[in-house]
Protein backbone atom coordinates (compact mmCIF):
# COMPACT_ATOMS: atom_id res chain seq x y z
CA UNK A 1 0.00 0.00 0.00
CA UNK A 2 1.30 3.58 -0.71
CA UNK A 3 0.96 6.36 1.28
CA UNK A 4 -1.38 9.55 0.61
CA UNK A 5 -1.09 11.70 3.87
CA UNK A 6 -3.68 11.78 6.99
CA UNK A 7 -3.66 16.08 6.35
CA UNK A 8 -4.93 16.70 2.28
CA UNK A 9 -6.20 19.51 0.64
CA UNK A 10 -10.22 18.92 0.89
CA UNK A 11 -12.30 20.07 -2.19
CA UNK A 12 -15.88 19.70 -1.80
CA UNK A 13 -17.16 21.25 -4.89
CA UNK A 14 -20.11 23.26 -5.41
CA UNK A 15 -22.63 20.51 -4.54
CA UNK A 16 -21.62 19.82 -1.58
CA UNK A 17 -21.89 23.42 -0.54
CA UNK A 18 -25.88 23.14 -1.14
CA UNK A 19 -27.83 19.94 -2.45
CA UNK A 20 -25.78 17.59 -1.36
CA UNK A 21 -24.68 19.25 2.37
CA UNK A 22 -25.33 15.75 4.19
CA UNK A 23 -22.24 14.24 1.84
CA UNK A 24 -20.16 17.11 3.20
CA UNK A 25 -20.92 17.01 6.71
CA UNK A 26 -21.55 12.84 7.03
CA UNK A 27 -17.73 13.07 5.34
CA UNK A 28 -15.91 15.69 7.93
CA UNK A 29 -17.75 12.90 10.82
CA UNK A 30 -16.35 9.65 8.93
CA UNK A 31 -12.51 11.62 8.69
CA UNK A 32 -12.66 13.20 12.02
CA UNK A 33 -13.33 9.44 13.64
CA UNK A 34 -11.04 7.52 11.26
CA UNK A 35 -8.23 10.27 12.53
CA UNK A 36 -7.60 11.66 9.23
CA UNK A 37 -7.97 15.96 8.54
CA UNK A 38 -9.41 17.43 6.10
CA UNK A 39 -7.90 21.07 4.98
CA UNK A 40 -10.56 22.96 3.41
CA UNK A 41 -10.12 24.63 -0.13
CA UNK A 42 -10.39 28.47 0.36
CA UNK A 43 -12.14 30.18 -2.54
CA UNK A 44 -12.32 27.16 -4.98
CA UNK A 45 -14.05 27.25 -8.18
CA UNK A 46 -16.32 24.73 -9.96
CA UNK A 47 -13.89 21.85 -11.50
CA UNK A 48 -16.29 22.25 -14.89
CA UNK A 49 -17.93 18.50 -14.27
CA UNK A 50 -18.44 16.49 -17.14
CA UNK A 51 -20.10 19.56 -19.29
CA UNK A 52 -17.62 22.56 -19.47
CA UNK A 53 -15.11 20.17 -21.07
CA UNK A 54 -17.94 19.41 -24.26
CA UNK A 55 -17.38 23.24 -24.72
CA UNK A 56 -14.09 24.37 -24.74
CA UNK A 57 -10.97 22.50 -23.76
CA UNK A 58 -8.53 25.14 -22.43
CA UNK A 59 -10.91 26.66 -19.54
CA UNK A 60 -11.18 23.47 -17.91
CA UNK A 61 -7.57 22.83 -17.74
CA UNK A 62 -7.66 26.53 -16.51
CA UNK A 63 -10.44 25.96 -14.55
CA UNK A 64 -8.76 23.30 -12.13
CA UNK A 65 -5.50 24.34 -12.63
CA UNK A 66 -6.35 27.29 -10.34
CA UNK A 67 -7.62 24.70 -7.88
CA UNK A 68 -4.49 22.07 -7.84
CA UNK A 69 -2.77 26.12 -7.51
CA UNK A 70 -4.75 27.39 -4.66
CA UNK A 71 -3.51 23.98 -3.07
CA UNK A 72 -0.10 24.61 -3.47
CA UNK A 73 -0.31 27.57 -2.03
CA UNK A 74 -2.12 26.33 0.91
CA UNK A 75 1.12 24.09 1.00
CA UNK A 76 -0.94 20.45 0.11
CA UNK A 77 0.15 18.04 -3.01
CA UNK A 78 -2.52 15.97 -2.55
CA UNK A 79 -6.23 16.99 -3.01
CA UNK A 80 -9.02 14.70 -2.26
CA UNK A 81 -12.24 15.35 -3.77
CA UNK A 82 -15.62 13.48 -2.92
CA UNK A 83 -16.96 13.56 -6.01
CA UNK A 84 -16.76 11.35 -9.05
CA UNK A 85 -16.84 14.56 -10.95
CA UNK A 86 -14.57 16.59 -9.10
CA UNK A 87 -11.83 13.92 -9.01
CA UNK A 88 -12.04 13.34 -12.88
CA UNK A 89 -11.63 16.60 -13.93
CA UNK A 90 -9.05 17.45 -11.76
CA UNK A 91 -7.21 13.63 -12.62
CA UNK A 92 -8.21 14.48 -16.27
CA UNK A 93 -6.01 18.15 -15.91
CA UNK A 94 -3.36 16.20 -14.08
CA UNK A 95 -2.85 13.61 -16.87
CA UNK A 96 -2.84 16.55 -19.60
CA UNK A 97 -1.02 19.15 -17.64
CA UNK A 98 2.08 16.14 -17.40
CA UNK A 99 1.66 14.34 -20.62
CA UNK A 100 2.16 17.78 -22.71
CA UNK A 101 4.45 20.22 -21.60
CA UNK A 102 2.92 23.24 -24.23
CA UNK A 103 -0.12 22.64 -22.48
CA UNK A 104 1.64 23.22 -18.90
CA UNK A 105 3.39 26.14 -20.29
CA UNK A 106 0.23 27.70 -21.49
CA UNK A 107 -1.77 27.16 -18.54
CA UNK A 108 0.98 28.49 -16.11
CA UNK A 109 1.34 31.47 -18.19
CA UNK A 110 -2.34 32.14 -18.03
CA UNK A 111 -2.53 31.57 -14.66
CA UNK A 112 -0.13 34.33 -14.26
CA UNK A 113 -2.50 36.53 -16.18
CA UNK A 114 -5.44 35.39 -14.13
CA UNK A 115 -3.64 36.95 -11.14
CA UNK A 116 -3.28 33.02 -9.65
CA UNK A 117 0.28 31.67 -8.74
CA UNK A 118 1.24 29.34 -11.02
CA UNK A 119 1.79 25.63 -10.41
CA UNK A 120 5.59 24.66 -9.40
CA UNK A 121 4.40 21.31 -9.08
CA UNK A 122 1.46 19.00 -10.26
CA UNK A 123 -0.97 17.74 -7.35
CA UNK A 124 -2.04 14.78 -7.42
CA UNK A 125 -5.88 14.05 -7.11
CA UNK A 126 -7.84 11.32 -5.09
CA UNK A 127 -11.21 9.92 -4.33
CA UNK A 128 -11.87 10.18 -0.86
CA UNK A 129 -13.10 6.41 -0.92
CA UNK A 130 -9.38 5.75 -1.81
CA UNK A 131 -8.02 7.74 0.60
CA UNK A 132 -10.40 6.66 3.11
CA UNK A 133 -9.33 3.15 2.22
CA UNK A 134 -5.31 3.59 2.02
CA UNK A 135 -5.46 5.61 5.11
CA UNK A 136 -7.58 4.46 7.55
CA UNK A 137 -8.99 0.90 5.97
CA UNK A 138 -11.36 -1.54 7.16
CA UNK A 139 -9.67 -2.27 10.51
CA UNK A 140 -9.36 0.96 11.86
CA UNK A 141 -13.15 1.18 10.49
CA UNK A 142 -13.81 -2.11 12.92
CA UNK A 143 -12.16 -0.37 15.75
CA UNK A 144 -14.40 2.77 15.73
CA UNK A 145 -17.76 1.02 15.12
CA UNK A 146 -19.76 1.76 18.37
CA UNK A 147 -23.05 0.44 16.36
CA UNK A 148 -22.71 -2.38 14.02
CA UNK A 149 -25.26 -2.10 10.79
CA UNK A 150 -26.34 -5.83 11.43
CA UNK A 151 -28.60 -6.93 9.10
CA UNK A 152 -28.62 -3.94 6.71
CA UNK A 153 -28.18 -5.39 3.11
CA UNK A 154 -26.52 -2.68 0.64
CA UNK A 155 -25.67 -2.40 -2.69
CA UNK A 156 -22.69 -0.82 -3.40
CA UNK A 157 -22.53 1.91 -6.73
CA UNK A 158 -19.52 3.47 -7.58
CA UNK A 159 -20.69 4.95 -10.78
CA UNK A 160 -18.65 5.41 -13.86
CA UNK A 161 -15.43 7.54 -13.32
CA UNK A 162 -14.58 6.33 -9.69
CA UNK A 163 -12.14 3.99 -11.40
CA UNK A 164 -12.38 5.01 -15.03
CA UNK A 165 -10.80 5.66 -17.22
CA UNK A 166 -7.71 4.29 -16.02
CA UNK A 167 -5.39 7.52 -18.34
CA UNK A 168 -6.74 9.48 -15.88
CA UNK A 169 -7.75 7.83 -11.94
CA UNK A 170 -4.74 5.15 -12.78
CA UNK A 171 -6.07 2.16 -11.80
CA UNK A 172 -4.67 0.37 -14.33
CA UNK A 173 -1.67 -0.01 -16.60
CA UNK A 174 -1.68 -2.10 -19.78
CA UNK A 175 -0.22 -1.45 -23.43
CA UNK A 176 -2.10 1.69 -24.15
CA UNK A 177 -0.52 3.85 -26.50
CA UNK A 178 2.49 3.85 -28.82
CA UNK A 179 4.31 6.72 -26.55
CA UNK A 180 5.96 4.37 -23.81
CA UNK A 181 6.24 7.85 -21.70
CA UNK A 182 2.83 8.84 -21.99
CA UNK A 183 1.78 5.11 -21.06
CA UNK A 184 -0.34 5.71 -17.67
CA UNK A 185 0.83 3.95 -14.48
CA UNK A 186 -1.21 2.51 -12.65
CA UNK A 187 -1.16 4.22 -8.59
CA UNK A 188 -0.39 1.51 -5.48
CA UNK A 189 -3.24 3.01 -3.86
CA UNK A 190 -5.26 2.51 -6.89
CA UNK A 191 -8.90 0.39 -6.41
CA UNK A 192 -9.39 -2.73 -8.70
CA UNK A 193 -10.76 -0.95 -12.04
CA UNK A 194 -13.28 -3.28 -13.30
CA UNK A 195 -14.33 -5.07 -9.58
CA UNK A 196 -14.31 -2.09 -7.24
CA UNK A 197 -14.56 -3.16 -3.43
CA UNK A 198 -13.02 -0.28 -1.32
CA UNK A 199 -16.52 1.00 -0.45
CA UNK A 200 -17.71 -2.93 -0.01
CA UNK A 201 -14.71 -3.34 2.56
CA UNK A 202 -15.25 -0.26 4.78
CA UNK A 203 -19.02 -0.99 4.84
CA UNK A 204 -18.20 -4.70 5.67
CA UNK A 205 -16.17 -3.69 8.62
CA UNK A 206 -18.88 -1.61 9.58
CA UNK A 207 -20.91 -4.74 10.22
CA UNK A 208 -23.41 -4.45 6.78
CA UNK A 209 -23.70 -7.06 4.66
CA UNK A 210 -23.24 -6.47 0.83
CA UNK A 211 -25.04 -8.01 -1.99
CA UNK A 212 -24.07 -9.19 -4.98
CA UNK A 213 -24.71 -5.56 -7.74
CA UNK A 214 -22.22 -6.56 -10.55
CA UNK A 215 -22.15 -5.08 -13.14
CA UNK A 216 -24.62 -2.48 -12.24
CA UNK A 217 -22.05 -1.14 -9.64
CA UNK A 218 -20.09 0.72 -12.21
CA UNK A 219 -23.23 1.32 -14.66
CA UNK A 220 -23.59 5.06 -15.90
CA UNK A 221 -26.64 6.56 -13.97
CA UNK A 222 -27.08 8.97 -17.77
CA UNK A 223 -24.74 11.63 -15.44
CA UNK A 224 -23.86 14.73 -17.40
CA UNK A 225 -27.41 13.80 -19.50
CA UNK A 226 -29.36 13.76 -16.41
CA UNK A 227 -31.34 16.97 -17.31
CA UNK A 228 -31.08 17.03 -21.07
CA UNK A 229 -31.69 13.33 -21.92
CA UNK A 230 -34.26 12.36 -19.48
CA UNK A 231 -35.36 8.97 -21.58
CA UNK A 232 -31.76 7.32 -21.25
CA UNK A 233 -31.16 8.80 -17.82
CA UNK A 234 -34.69 7.18 -16.56
CA UNK A 235 -33.62 3.77 -18.41
CA UNK A 236 -30.13 3.49 -17.04
CA UNK A 237 -31.12 4.52 -13.59
CA UNK A 238 -34.86 1.59 -13.53
CA UNK A 239 -31.83 -0.57 -14.31
CA UNK A 240 -29.75 0.17 -11.66
CA UNK A 241 -32.44 0.10 -9.01
CA UNK A 242 -33.94 -3.04 -10.51
CA UNK A 243 -30.90 -5.11 -10.40
CA UNK A 244 -30.00 -3.49 -6.29
CA UNK A 245 -34.01 -4.50 -5.52
CA UNK A 246 -34.11 -7.87 -6.99
CA UNK A 247 -30.59 -8.92 -5.38
CA UNK A 248 -32.48 -7.90 -1.77
CA UNK A 249 -30.45 -4.74 -1.23
CA UNK A 250 -32.46 -2.29 1.39
CA UNK A 251 -30.46 0.40 0.65
CA UNK A 252 -27.94 1.90 -2.25
CA UNK A 253 -24.61 3.13 -0.77
CA UNK A 254 -23.51 5.68 -3.34
CA UNK A 255 -20.48 7.92 -3.08
CA UNK A 256 -20.95 11.04 -5.60
CA UNK A 257 -23.60 13.87 -5.22
CA UNK A 258 -24.17 13.38 -8.50
CA UNK A 259 -24.89 10.30 -9.24
CA UNK A 260 -26.79 10.40 -5.74
CA UNK A 261 -28.82 12.95 -6.83
CA UNK A 262 -29.56 10.98 -10.61
CA UNK A 263 -30.51 8.19 -8.86
CA UNK A 264 -33.45 9.64 -6.12
CA UNK A 265 -35.04 12.27 -9.02
CA UNK A 266 -35.69 9.24 -11.22
CA UNK A 267 -36.32 7.11 -8.43
CA UNK A 268 -39.21 9.16 -7.97
CA UNK A 269 -39.89 9.66 -12.11
CA UNK A 270 -39.98 5.94 -11.99
CA UNK A 271 -42.68 5.33 -8.40
CA UNK A 272 -44.81 7.89 -9.98
CA UNK A 273 -45.14 5.93 -13.53
CA UNK A 274 -45.43 3.29 -11.29
CA UNK A 275 -43.02 0.69 -12.30
CA UNK A 276 -41.70 -2.31 -9.95
CA UNK A 277 -39.17 -2.75 -7.71
CA UNK A 278 -37.43 0.61 -7.84
CA UNK A 279 -38.45 1.75 -4.43
CA UNK A 280 -34.88 1.40 -2.99
CA UNK A 281 -33.16 4.29 -1.26
CA UNK A 282 -29.99 5.97 -1.12
CA UNK A 283 -27.60 6.65 1.18
CA UNK A 284 -24.05 7.98 0.88
CA UNK A 285 -21.64 5.30 2.65
CA UNK A 286 -20.66 8.43 4.67
CA UNK A 287 -23.44 8.85 6.32
CA UNK A 288 -23.94 4.86 6.90
CA UNK A 289 -20.45 5.02 8.65
CA UNK A 290 -21.24 7.88 10.52
CA UNK A 291 -24.06 6.28 11.86
CA UNK A 292 -21.95 2.74 12.53
CA UNK A 293 -19.77 5.14 14.47
CA UNK A 294 -22.43 6.34 16.88
CA UNK A 295 -23.65 9.31 15.78
CA UNK A 296 -27.40 9.61 15.26
CA UNK A 297 -29.68 10.10 12.14
CA UNK A 298 -29.73 13.78 12.94
CA UNK A 299 -25.97 14.38 13.12
CA UNK A 300 -25.14 12.35 9.55
CA UNK A 301 -28.43 14.64 7.94
CA UNK A 302 -30.69 11.59 6.70
CA UNK A 303 -33.49 13.96 6.57
CA UNK A 304 -31.60 15.70 3.32
CA UNK A 305 -32.21 12.35 1.45
CA UNK A 306 -35.04 13.25 -1.09
CA UNK A 307 -35.53 9.18 -1.45
CA UNK A 308 -35.91 8.88 2.76
CA UNK A 309 -33.98 6.05 3.57
CA UNK A 310 -35.22 6.76 7.44
CA UNK A 311 -38.10 3.87 7.33
CA UNK A 312 -35.87 1.18 6.07
CA UNK A 313 -33.19 2.49 8.67
CA UNK A 314 -35.17 2.29 11.80
CA UNK A 315 -37.20 -1.47 10.84
CA UNK A 316 -33.66 -2.30 11.11
CA UNK A 317 -33.36 -0.60 14.87
CA UNK A 318 -30.35 1.43 13.03
CA UNK A 319 -31.41 5.22 13.46
CA UNK B 1 -27.52 -14.50 -43.72
CA UNK B 2 -26.87 -12.16 -40.75
CA UNK B 3 -25.28 -8.87 -41.37
CA UNK B 4 -22.35 -8.43 -39.14
CA UNK B 5 -23.24 -4.53 -36.96
CA UNK B 6 -26.81 -4.51 -39.25
CA UNK B 7 -27.52 -1.41 -37.74
CA UNK B 8 -24.50 0.41 -40.26
CA UNK B 9 -26.60 -0.49 -43.22
CA UNK B 10 -29.21 1.21 -44.07
CA UNK B 11 -32.59 -0.52 -44.19
CA UNK B 12 -33.31 0.37 -48.19
CA UNK B 13 -30.03 -0.70 -48.99
CA UNK B 14 -30.70 -3.92 -48.14
CA UNK B 15 -32.82 -6.10 -50.59
CA UNK B 16 -34.06 -9.63 -49.62
CA UNK B 17 -35.44 -11.82 -53.06
CA UNK B 18 -37.70 -14.67 -52.97
CA UNK B 19 -35.88 -16.69 -55.81
CA UNK B 20 -32.81 -15.96 -57.03
CA UNK B 21 -30.81 -17.23 -59.81
CA UNK B 22 -27.39 -16.58 -60.20
CA UNK B 23 -25.55 -18.18 -63.74
CA UNK B 24 -28.06 -20.51 -63.80
CA UNK B 25 -27.76 -21.87 -59.94
CA UNK B 26 -30.58 -21.41 -57.74
CA UNK B 27 -29.13 -19.97 -54.80
CA UNK B 28 -32.30 -19.34 -53.25
CA UNK B 29 -32.61 -19.78 -49.06
CA UNK B 30 -29.23 -19.66 -48.46
CA UNK B 31 -27.55 -16.00 -50.55
CA UNK B 32 -30.76 -14.50 -51.07
CA UNK B 33 -30.02 -11.28 -49.06
CA UNK B 34 -28.03 -8.50 -51.21
CA UNK B 35 -26.78 -5.27 -49.80
CA UNK B 36 -26.69 -2.73 -52.76
CA UNK B 37 -23.34 -1.63 -53.18
CA UNK B 38 -22.51 2.37 -51.31
CA UNK B 39 -21.51 5.52 -52.99
CA UNK B 40 -19.16 8.08 -51.72
CA UNK B 41 -19.63 11.06 -53.66
CA UNK B 42 -16.91 13.67 -51.44
CA UNK B 43 -14.93 12.59 -48.60
CA UNK B 44 -12.26 15.34 -47.25
CA UNK B 45 -8.84 14.21 -45.69
CA UNK B 46 -8.83 17.45 -43.60
CA UNK B 47 -10.91 16.20 -41.44
CA UNK B 48 -9.69 13.58 -39.67
CA UNK B 49 -5.91 16.12 -39.56
CA UNK B 50 -8.32 18.88 -37.85
CA UNK B 51 -8.93 16.06 -35.21
CA UNK B 52 -5.81 15.04 -34.92
CA UNK B 53 -4.72 18.36 -34.42
CA UNK B 54 -6.93 19.24 -31.32
CA UNK B 55 -5.72 17.89 -27.60
CA UNK B 56 -8.43 15.81 -27.11
CA UNK B 57 -8.17 14.11 -30.51
CA UNK B 58 -4.71 13.87 -30.94
CA UNK B 59 -4.77 9.82 -30.20
CA UNK B 60 -7.51 9.19 -32.88
CA UNK B 61 -4.93 7.44 -35.41
CA UNK B 62 -4.26 4.79 -32.88
CA UNK B 63 -7.56 2.93 -33.31
CA UNK B 64 -7.24 -0.23 -34.81
CA UNK B 65 -11.23 -0.69 -35.39
CA UNK B 66 -11.41 -3.51 -33.03
CA UNK B 67 -14.42 -2.51 -31.43
CA UNK B 68 -13.96 -2.98 -28.55
CA UNK B 69 -15.14 0.18 -27.57
CA UNK B 70 -18.39 -0.43 -29.30
CA UNK B 71 -19.11 -3.77 -27.03
CA UNK B 72 -18.50 -1.41 -23.77
CA UNK B 73 -21.00 1.20 -24.53
CA UNK B 74 -23.99 1.41 -22.58
CA UNK B 75 -25.59 3.56 -25.59
CA UNK B 76 -24.84 1.38 -27.79
CA UNK B 77 -25.88 -1.67 -25.76
CA UNK B 78 -29.29 -0.54 -23.94
CA UNK B 79 -30.56 2.33 -26.04
CA UNK B 80 -29.41 3.12 -29.90
CA UNK B 81 -27.64 0.55 -31.81
CA UNK B 82 -26.50 2.98 -34.22
CA UNK B 83 -24.25 4.80 -31.38
CA UNK B 84 -21.18 3.53 -32.40
CA UNK B 85 -18.19 5.04 -31.22
CA UNK B 86 -15.85 2.78 -33.74
CA UNK B 87 -17.61 3.78 -36.84
CA UNK B 88 -17.53 7.39 -36.22
CA UNK B 89 -13.76 6.94 -36.02
CA UNK B 90 -13.60 4.69 -38.78
CA UNK B 91 -15.77 7.73 -40.89
CA UNK B 92 -13.62 10.74 -39.32
CA UNK B 93 -10.46 9.10 -40.73
CA UNK B 94 -11.83 8.81 -43.87
CA UNK B 95 -13.10 11.83 -43.63
CA UNK B 96 -16.94 10.69 -45.10
CA UNK B 97 -18.34 13.94 -43.78
CA UNK B 98 -21.92 13.20 -45.37
CA UNK B 99 -22.05 9.40 -43.50
CA UNK B 100 -20.84 11.34 -39.99
CA UNK B 101 -23.49 14.06 -40.51
CA UNK B 102 -26.41 11.10 -41.25
CA UNK B 103 -25.38 9.85 -37.50
CA UNK B 104 -25.08 13.53 -36.00
CA UNK B 105 -28.69 13.05 -33.93
CA UNK B 106 -26.99 10.15 -31.80
CA UNK B 107 -23.35 11.38 -31.54
CA UNK B 108 -24.23 13.66 -28.78
CA UNK B 109 -25.67 10.93 -26.54
CA UNK B 110 -22.65 9.85 -25.08
CA UNK B 111 -22.90 10.08 -21.19
CA UNK B 112 -19.22 10.17 -20.74
CA UNK B 113 -18.96 6.94 -18.46
CA UNK B 114 -15.68 6.10 -20.24
CA UNK B 115 -15.71 2.20 -20.39
CA UNK B 116 -14.73 2.88 -23.61
CA UNK B 117 -11.60 4.72 -22.88
CA UNK B 118 -10.65 2.54 -20.07
CA UNK B 119 -10.95 -0.48 -21.88
CA UNK B 120 -9.32 0.73 -25.27
CA UNK B 121 -6.25 -1.35 -25.67
CA UNK B 122 -4.61 0.99 -28.35
CA UNK B 123 -5.03 3.81 -25.73
CA UNK B 124 -7.46 5.76 -27.70
CA UNK B 125 -9.29 8.54 -25.50
CA UNK B 126 -12.28 7.25 -27.18
CA UNK B 127 -14.84 9.60 -25.41
CA UNK B 128 -12.58 12.67 -25.77
CA UNK B 129 -12.47 12.23 -29.54
CA UNK B 130 -15.59 11.51 -29.80
CA UNK B 131 -16.46 14.85 -28.62
CA UNK B 132 -13.22 16.51 -30.31
CA UNK B 133 -15.13 14.96 -33.91
CA UNK B 134 -18.60 16.70 -32.83
CA UNK B 135 -16.76 20.05 -31.49
CA UNK B 136 -14.81 19.92 -35.30
CA UNK B 137 -18.38 19.53 -37.11
CA UNK B 138 -19.75 21.97 -34.77
CA UNK B 139 -17.28 24.53 -36.13
CA UNK B 140 -17.77 23.84 -39.47
CA UNK B 141 -21.68 24.20 -39.05
CA UNK B 142 -22.43 20.53 -39.69
CA UNK B 143 -23.75 20.00 -36.43
CA UNK B 144 -26.91 21.72 -35.35
CA UNK B 145 -27.76 22.61 -31.86
CA UNK B 146 -28.43 19.52 -29.82
CA UNK B 147 -29.82 19.08 -26.37
CA UNK B 148 -26.38 18.06 -24.76
CA UNK B 149 -24.91 21.07 -26.30
CA UNK B 150 -27.54 23.52 -24.86
CA UNK B 151 -26.84 21.99 -21.70
CA UNK B 152 -23.30 22.13 -21.49
CA UNK B 153 -22.98 25.74 -22.89
CA UNK B 154 -25.80 27.09 -20.06
CA UNK B 155 -23.36 25.56 -17.42
CA UNK B 156 -19.97 26.91 -18.57
CA UNK B 157 -21.94 29.89 -19.01
CA UNK B 158 -23.00 29.60 -15.13
CA UNK B 159 -19.37 28.70 -13.75
CA UNK B 160 -17.85 31.33 -15.96
CA UNK B 161 -19.91 33.77 -14.82
CA UNK B 162 -19.95 33.06 -11.10
CA UNK B 163 -16.83 30.73 -10.74
CA UNK B 164 -19.15 28.11 -8.96
CA UNK B 165 -22.91 26.54 -9.87
CA UNK B 166 -25.67 26.21 -7.85
CA UNK B 167 -28.38 23.10 -8.25
CA UNK B 168 -31.50 25.31 -8.23
CA UNK B 169 -30.37 27.77 -10.63
CA UNK B 170 -29.29 24.76 -13.09
CA UNK B 171 -32.52 23.00 -12.74
CA UNK B 172 -34.99 25.74 -12.96
CA UNK B 173 -32.95 27.63 -15.90
CA UNK B 174 -32.90 24.51 -17.83
CA UNK B 175 -36.52 24.03 -17.27
CA UNK B 176 -37.48 27.21 -18.44
CA UNK B 177 -35.00 26.56 -21.51
CA UNK B 178 -37.08 23.41 -22.29
CA UNK B 179 -40.13 25.73 -22.55
CA UNK B 180 -41.80 25.82 -19.48
CA UNK B 181 -42.47 28.95 -17.95
CA UNK B 182 -41.25 29.32 -14.72
CA UNK B 183 -42.46 31.94 -12.01
CA UNK B 184 -40.24 34.78 -11.21
CA UNK B 185 -39.90 37.36 -8.01
CA UNK B 186 -39.83 40.71 -9.77
CA UNK B 187 -37.17 42.01 -7.25
CA UNK B 188 -33.93 39.77 -8.18
CA UNK B 189 -35.22 37.53 -10.64
CA UNK B 190 -35.49 34.49 -9.63
CA UNK B 191 -37.44 31.38 -10.05
CA UNK B 192 -39.94 30.45 -6.99
CA UNK B 193 -40.32 26.57 -7.18
CA UNK B 194 -44.33 26.00 -6.58
CA UNK B 195 -45.57 28.51 -8.70
CA UNK B 196 -45.89 28.80 -11.96
CA UNK B 197 -45.92 26.11 -14.77
CA UNK B 198 -43.40 22.94 -13.72
CA UNK B 199 -43.32 19.17 -14.60
CA UNK B 200 -45.20 17.32 -11.89
CA UNK B 201 -42.18 15.07 -11.29
CA UNK B 202 -40.71 18.34 -10.07
CA UNK B 203 -43.56 19.95 -8.25
CA UNK B 204 -44.20 16.43 -6.43
CA UNK B 205 -40.26 16.65 -5.51
CA UNK B 206 -40.04 19.79 -4.27
CA UNK B 207 -43.14 19.68 -2.08
CA UNK B 208 -41.96 16.48 -0.40
CA UNK B 209 -39.54 18.37 1.18
CA UNK B 210 -41.97 20.74 2.90
CA UNK B 211 -43.23 17.85 4.73
CA UNK B 212 -40.12 15.84 6.25
CA UNK B 213 -36.57 17.64 5.29
CA UNK B 214 -34.66 19.28 7.42
CA UNK B 215 -35.55 23.40 8.24
CA UNK B 216 -32.23 24.46 7.88
CA UNK B 217 -31.64 22.79 4.59
CA UNK B 218 -34.41 24.08 3.16
CA UNK B 219 -33.08 27.43 4.48
CA UNK B 220 -29.90 26.76 2.92
CA UNK B 221 -30.65 26.18 -0.56
CA UNK B 222 -33.56 28.81 -0.41
CA UNK B 223 -30.45 31.00 0.19
CA UNK B 224 -28.48 29.66 -2.41
CA UNK B 225 -31.16 30.05 -4.95
CA UNK B 226 -31.74 33.85 -4.00
CA UNK B 227 -27.79 34.45 -3.36
CA UNK B 228 -25.89 32.82 -5.96
CA UNK B 229 -22.66 31.61 -4.27
CA UNK B 230 -19.42 33.43 -6.00
CA UNK B 231 -15.62 32.62 -5.54
CA UNK B 232 -14.21 35.79 -4.59
CA UNK B 233 -11.38 36.92 -6.36
CA UNK B 234 -12.78 35.46 -9.61
CA UNK B 235 -13.38 38.85 -11.97
CA UNK B 236 -9.33 38.72 -13.01
CA UNK B 237 -9.71 35.05 -13.53
CA UNK B 238 -13.17 35.40 -15.67
CA UNK B 239 -11.69 37.70 -17.80
CA UNK B 240 -8.80 35.58 -19.01
CA UNK B 241 -10.77 32.40 -18.99
CA UNK B 242 -13.32 34.09 -21.44
CA UNK B 243 -10.64 35.49 -23.78
CA UNK B 244 -9.03 31.92 -23.86
CA UNK B 245 -12.33 30.36 -24.80
CA UNK B 246 -13.29 33.02 -27.16
CA UNK B 247 -9.84 32.15 -29.20
CA UNK B 248 -11.32 28.91 -29.41
CA UNK B 249 -14.56 29.48 -30.67
CA UNK B 250 -16.52 28.00 -27.83
CA UNK B 251 -18.70 31.22 -26.78
CA UNK B 252 -21.27 31.21 -29.81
Amino acid sequence: MGVIGKRVAYYPGCSLEGAARAYDVSTKIAAKELGLELDYLEDYNCCGAMESKNVTFMGTMLMNARNMSLARKQGHSVIVAPCNGCSFSLQRAEYFLETDKAIFDKVNALLREGGVDPLDQIPQTYHILEWFYTEAGPQKVKEKTRKPLRGLKVANYYGCLYTRPHFYARTYAHAGGQDEEARPRRRETADDDEHPYYMNALLEAAGATNVEFEPMHTQCCGGPHSLSDEMVSEKFVMMILQTAKRNGADIIATECPLCHASLEMYRHRLMMKGVPDVDVPAAYFTQLLGLAFGYSANDVKLKDNLSDPLPVLKRLGLA
Amino acid sequence: MAIHERSLVEPERIVRKERLVIDGVDVSGDWNLLILPRVINDYDLDFGKEVLNTPEGKTINQCYQCSYCTASCPIHNYWDERYNPRHFIYLARLGMIDELQKRVDVMWRCVSCHKCTHRCPKGVLVEEVIKAILKVMAKRGLAEEYPSKKFDKFFTESVVEYGRIEDGELLFGWIEKQGYKVFKDPILKKPIPFVGDTPEWLKQLTMKPIKSMNIDFLLLNAKHMLFHPKTKNWNKFKQVLRKVMQEEGALH
